[in-house]
């Protein structure tokens, strides 16, 4: 499937998004903050950030880590320059999209992807993408909102889904099936809020 | 140099005040869905238009008054609970006002949109309590 005009699609929504993105997620960014503390930790050598966004997740990476982030929107990665220059460790900042990745096979040792498989357009492309990049036994992590296995919630999510998609992510994507049907094993599992906010851990076979 | 030094130590919003938020928010918009079905549904409209437009109702105000708590609640954590609040209460408001039975003065309906909405965010809060303990090993 070509994914070019759905990236632009993206692309042009979330250069839209970045001039309030940071307004928007603030209790967000303090609600899941410690999560993120805890569990980015687990971030080991080259690893690519996927969905760098406005930069706010920057602070949570280890001191010590050799970033490539990446984002689909360059209005986004313009906020997140700011905030890359007060990073005690590297971070490149490069255009991209993850269904279509420039780097070669087997170049990083991790990958972290956080709230950005809700608004791929075709995930199952872009987790692929991620594999083939991916050194063997290589690391996947996630933090994503997915949709939740608890039925009315569920559904509630679905109907939802038409009216968010149109300012910014869907809310009822499959990502664990996605992360499994692409090839990984997943590790591990946890609940961040209810069942729909995941961190998830996956392992290149 | 100062800006490395404090990079991960921004100041940061204690989570009570947000439990705290999240009630307030339950509350604001269980009257708000109370007051607002009591608008619209008399004694005598038929049970399942009054349900459905209850419903309706919720969902709406629901959508606007998350639009403001968002930012300042966070997006999941207002939009669950509130359009669990707008949805269900609405629908249950809008019963209890077709048939005339329970609140009889508005006075009463708000205090009942008040409760309800304080209860489904304490349940949130419960059952999010359970599920955060849930640790899946995955594929083995």
């Amino acid at each position: 499937m070509d994914s070019r005009p759905q990236a632009r699609q993206v692309r042009e929504k979330w250069d839209l998004a970045s001039r309030f993105f940071d307004w928007i997620t603030w209790a967000d960014d303090q609600r899941f903050a410690p999560f993120k503390y805890r569990l980015f930790q687990k971030v080991r050598g080259k690893t690519l950030l996927v969905g760098a966004g406005t930069g706010k997740d920057f602070r949570f990476l280890p001191r010590d880590g050799e970033i490539v982030a990446i984002d689909i929107s360059p209005k986004m990665l313009e906020r997140a320059a700011l905030k890359a220059q007060c990073f005690p460790g590297t971070i490149e900042l490069k255009e991209a999209d993850v269904c279509a990745l420039d780097f070669p096979d087997e170049s990083f040792d991790t990958v972290l992807s956080v709230c950005t498989f809700c608004s791929v357009p075709d995930p199952l492309q872009g987790m692929r993408e991620i594999y083939r990049v991916l050194r063997p036994d290589g690391k996947f992590y996630l933090f994503e909102h997915v949709r939740s296995r608890i039925g009315p919630l569920g559904i509630l999510l679905d109907l939802l889904t038409p009216l968010s998609r149109r300012f910014g992510p869907d809310l009822n994507r499959d990502t664990v099936s996605a992360v499994r049907n692409s090839g990984f094993r997943i590790s591990r599992e946890e609940n961040i809020y209810l069942d729909i906010v995941k961190w998830i851990e996956a392992v290149k076979r | 140099m100062k800006d490395k030094e404090n990079f991960s130590s921004s100041k940061r919003f204690s989570p009570a005040g947000f439990v705290i938020g999240d009630y307030i928010g339950g509350i604001f918009t269980g009257v708000l869905v109370a007051w607002a079905v009591r608008l619209v549904v008399s004694p005598g409209v038929d049970m399942v238009l009054a349900m459905i437009l209850g419903m309706a109702v919720g969902m709406l105000l629901h959508l606007g008054i998350g639009f403001f708590l968002a930012p300042l609640l966070g997006m999941f954590q207002t939009m669950v609970p509130g359009s669990m609040i707008g949805m269900y209460g609405g629908m249950l408001f809008a019963m209890r006002d077709s048939m005339g039975a329970g609140s009889r003065s508005l006075h009463e309906a708000l205090f009942v949109g008040a409760l309800f909405g304080a209860l489904v965010v304490a349940g949130f809060h419960i059952y999010d309590r359970v599920l955060q303990g849930e640790k899946e090993n995955g594929d083995g």
